[in-house]
C-alpha cells in the first residue's frame, strides 16, 4: 500500500513502512506554503505517482486536492493513520533523508517554524490598510499635540501681546504673527502676508501700538518663535497626512470611503484592526465602534445603548436632528459594512450603495420629521422630584460640588450620568403625577438638557 | 545587593518539584526561573546571579502562571523535558519562563494569531530560545498548525475569545496525551461582560468535566481582575 506524506521539508512516498522515494523541497518555507495553498505544480511527484498506477493514501487535504486535479487515484488517510503520521513525524523526516537524526530534525523544524512565522509577519506588515491606520492615528495625534501647543503659544505670547488672542482665531495666523517677532516689528505687511482682510489689518496695527502687554526678552522670544514654527510645521504635516489618507483610502477601500468619507472610514478601519476584520464585523458593531464604554455600560446596567460612536463624525449623522441620528447611524453602518465586504472580496466602485444610502436617509428624514416622543419631553421631566424646597436647595449645592469633582475625574463622569438617568427614570414612574410641580434652576435644566 | 539574595529550592509542591525558585530580593520573596539564555532579558525583568547561576525574576502581574503560583497552585507539572503546547503566546512573557523550566531538551510550541504581538514574540523570545517553536496560526484551526508533532504533556491556554474553552478543548483532543495536564485561563470579561465572573467560571469548568478531572481552580486576584486559572487532568 502506497502512502504519500507531506512534511515540512518535502514529500515522501512510502510503500507500507518502507521509503520508496522522497521529493525534498529546496526552499521548504516557500514550497510548503505553495502546497498548502494548492498552487504547487509538483510535476515530478505526479509523474512518479502516475507511473505507479495504484490508489495511494495521502496525508494532507491540500496535497490530495492537487493530486486529484491531475487525476491521480488517491484518497485521504483515515483518522488513525493521520494520528500515526502526526505522532511519528520526526521519524518520518529522518527516514525520508530530510534530516540526519531526531535532534537534527528538531532544530530544522524550529528553523522552519521561525521562517514561516517571519514570512507571515512580513506579509502582514506590508498590507496597505495597516499603513492607513498608522497615518490616521498620526493625524489624530498631531491634532492633539498641535492643540495643546497652540494654547501654550497663546498663553506665552499673550504675556507680550494679550490683545492678539481675542482678535485672531486661526492658530496658523497667530503663529505667523508670532514668527514675525516683537510687537514693534509687526508691520502692516506681516498681517497682510498672514492673509488677514483689510479691516483686520487696520485694527491690528492700531492695537499693537498701544498694547498693555509686557516686554519679552530675546531668549524667551526665540523659544516662543520656535514653538510657532513647530505649529506651522505640524499644520503642513497634517495636510500631507490628510491627502495621503484620502488617496490611500480611495485605492484600497473605494467603497468604504464613498460611504463614510476617507477620514471617518480610516478611523473605523483603525478600530476594526484591518480591512478584512472590518468586513467580517456585524453592522451593529460598526454602528457603536468608538462608543465601547457606553455600550458596555448599557449591557451591564441596562442604560440606554449608544446610538453612534465614531460614526457621529459622519456628515449625515452629525447634521441630522438628534432623534434621527440613531436611525441614520444604523443605515450608514449597514451600508458601510457591505462596502467593506465589496472592497475586500469584490472589485471596483459600486455606485448603488451610496445611492441606496441616500434614499434611505431621505426616507428617515421625511418619516421622522418631527421629534419622537422621547425627544419631545421637556428637560424638566428628568429632574428629581417630590421633595421639599429645603431639600432641593441642599441638593443643588451637592450637585454643584459633584460638578466640580466631575470635571476633575473625567472618567467617572459618564458612569455617574448613567446612574442618575436611571434614578430619574424610576422616580418618574413612581411619582409621575408630580412632574411639573417644580421648575428648578436653569443650571439643572441645562445639565440634563445636554443629554 | 548580591549577598542579600537567597535562593531556596521549593520542594513543597508535589513530590520533588525543582522547576522554579523563590528568591529574596529587596526584602520580598519573589519567584524566579533559571535563565536558559544567560544575559538575555525578555520583558526587562531583573536578572540575579547567585553562585554562578543566573535567575530571571518572574513577575506575577505580567504572567498568569506566576500569579497562579503566588495564589497557591498545588500542581505544577512543568518540568525538565516537558513538551508544552501554549495557546495565546502573545509577546512571550510566560512562554519564556516555561522555556526556562523545560530546558534545552523540552519543547514549547507557542501559538499566536495576532501578528503585532507575534512580532515581539519572535524578536524577543523565539529567536533566542532553541526549545521554542513559534506557530503563527489561529488556535481555532488546530489541524493546520505547521511543525507540531506528536502529543504534548501539557496544554496551556490563555486566549481572549468568547468561545475560548471550546477552542481549548478542540486543541486538547488533537494534541494532549492521555493523562496530560491542562491549564486554562478563564477570562470572564472576554466571555461575557454581563454575567457575573463566578458564574462564568462555574459554567466553563462544567464544560471540562466530561473529559477532564478538575484538579484546582484558582482566582488570580489581585494580580489579574476577573481571571481564573483552572488546572485539569485529561482522563485516561
Amino acid at each position: 500500500m502506497y502512502s504519500v506524506i507531506l512534511t515540512e521539508f518535502g514529500i515522501s512516498v512510502f510503500n507500507d513502512d518502507k521509503l520508496e522515494k522522497s521529493f525534498p523541497f529546496s526552499n521548504p518555507v516557500k514550497e510548503y506554503l505553495l502546497v498548502k495553498n494548492k498552487e504547487s505544480k509538483l510535476n515530478e511527484l505526479i509523474n512518479y505517482l502516475a507511473s505507479i498506477q495504484r490508489g495511494v493514501s495521502v496525508s494532507d487535504e491540500a496535497l490530495l486536492a492537487i493530486l486529484k486535479k491531475h487525476s491521480i487515484d488517491c484518497y485521504l488517510m483515515d483518522a488513525a493513520q493521520l494520528d500515526n503520521v502526526q505522532a511519528t513525524k520526526p521519524q518520518i523526516i529522518v527516514d525520508s533523508g530530510f534530516a540526519s537524526n531526531l535532534q537534527d530534525t528538531l532544530g530544522k523544524l524550529r528553523e522552519f517554524a521561525l521562517g514561516i512565522s517571519s514570512s507571515k509577519v512580513t506579509e502582514v506588515s506590508e498590507s496597505p490598510d495597516l499603513h492607513i491606520i498608522q497615518a490616521i492615528n498620526s493625524l489624530d495625534e498631531i491634532d492633539k499635540i498641535a492643540n495643546g501647543l497652540s494654547s501654550r503659544l497663546r498663553e506665552w505670547y499673550g504675556l507680550h501681546f494679550p490683545e492678539l488672542d481675542n482678535i485672531i482665531d486661526s492658530i496658523n495666523g497667530y503663529a505667523q504673527i508670532v514668527l514675525a517677532g516683537k510687537r514693534e516689528s509687526l508691520t502692516k505687511q506681516v498681517f497682510e502676508e498672514a492673509g488677514f482682510p483689510e479691516s483686520k489689518v487696520e485694527m491690528l496695527t492700531l492695537i499693537s501700538s498701544k498694547s498693555r502687554g509686557g516686554d519679552i526678552s530675546d531668549v524667551n522670544l526665540a523659544i516662543v518663535q520656535s514653538i510657532a514654527k513647530q505649529i506651522l510645521d505640524f499644520h503642513e504635516l497634517r495636510k500631507k497626512l490628510e491627502e495621503h489618507v484620502e488617496t490611500a483610502m480611495q485605492e484600497i477601500a473605494p467603497n468604504l470611503s464613498a460611504i463614510l468619507g476617507s477620514a471617518v472610514g480610516a478611523r473605523i478601519l483603525g478600530r476594526a484592526g484591518s480591512l478584512k476584520r472590518l468586513a467580517s464585523l456585524p453592522a451593529s458593531t460598526i454602528q457603536v465602534l468608538g462608543a465601547e464604554k457606553a455600550l458596555f455600560r448599557s449591557l451591564k446596567t441596562g442604560s440606554q445603548p449608544p446610538k453612534h460612536g465614531l460614526l457621529f463624525q459622519h456628515a449625515m449623522v452629525h447634521a441630522a436632528p438628534r432623534w434621527q441620528r440613531g436611525k441614520i447611524a444604523r443605515a450608514v453602518a449597514a451600508k458601510a459594512v457591505i462596502a467593506a465586504r465589496v472592497d475586500v472580496y469584490g472589485e471596483g466602485l459600486n455606485q448603488t450603495l451610496l445611492e441606496k444610502l441616500n434614499i434611505r436617509v431621505d426616507e428617515i428624514g421625511k418619516k421622522y420629521e418631527n421629534p419622537t416622543e422621547k425627544y419631545m419631553r421637556k428637560p424638566q421631566e428628568f429632574r428629581r422630584e417630590g421633595r421639599g424646597f429645603g431639600d432641593r436647595r441642599r441638593e443643588g449645592g451637592d450637585r454643584r460640588r459633584e460638578g466640580g469633582d466631575r470635571r476633575r475625574e473625567g472618567g467617572d463622569r459618564r458612569r455617574e450620568g448613567g446612574d442618575r438617568r436611571r434614578e430619574g427614570g424610576d422616580r418618574r414612574r413612581e411619582e409621575g403625577g408630580s412632574r411639573n410641580e417644580r421648575s428648578g434652576s436653569n443650571k439643572k435644566r441645562k445639565k440634563f438638557g445636554r443629554r | 545587593m548580591k549577598d542579600q539574595v537567597q535562593i531556596k529550592r521549593e520542594r513543597s509542591l508535589e513530590e520533588d518539584n525543582q522547576s522554579y525558585f523563590w528568591i529574596k530580593s529587596e526584602g520580598e520573596r519573589k519567584l524566579a526561573t533559571e535563565n536558559l539564555v544567560p544575559g538575555n532579558q525578555v520583558y526587562k525583568e531583573k536578572l540575579i546571579i547567585k553562585k554562578g547561576v543566573e535567575y530571571r525574576l518572574w513577575d506575577a502581574f505580567r504572567s498568569k502562571l506566576a500569579a497562579a503560583i503566588m495564589n497557591d497552585l498545588e500542581y505544577f507539572p512543568f518540568e525538565n523535558k516537558s513538551i508544552v503546547l501554549y495557546l495565546g503566546a502573545s509577546t512571550g512573557t510566560t512562554v519564556s519562563h516555561i522555556s526556562d523550566i523545560v530546558g534545552p531538551s523540552g519543547i514549547v510550541f507557542g501559538v499566536e494569531h495576532a501578528s503585532r504581538v507575534a512580532r515581539d514574540f519572535l524578536d524577543r523570545v523565539a529567536s533566542y530560545r532553541k526549545n521554542i517553536i513559534p506557530i503563527l496560526q489561529d488556535a481555532r484551526k488546530p489541524k493546520e498548525y505547521f511543525s507540531v508533532f506528536g502529543k504534548v504533556d501539557i496544554i496551556y491556554v490563555d486566549i481572549a475569545q468568547p468561545d475560548q474553552t471550546q477552542i481549548a478543548l478542540d486543541n486538547c483532543e488533537m494534541y494532549l496525551k492521555k493523562g496530560g495536564y491542562f491549564f486554562l485561563v478563564i477570562k470572564t470579561r472576554s466571555i461575557d461582560v454581563t454575567k457575573s465572573p463566578r458564574r462564568i467560571i462555574e459554567e466553563e469548568t462544567e464544560k471540562l468535566k466530561k473529559n477532564f478531572d478538575i484538579l484546582q481552580s484558582i482566582d488570580l486576584h489581585p494580580y489579574d481582575k476577573d481571571h481564573a486559572m483552572v488546572i485539569a487532568k485529561y482522563k485516561n
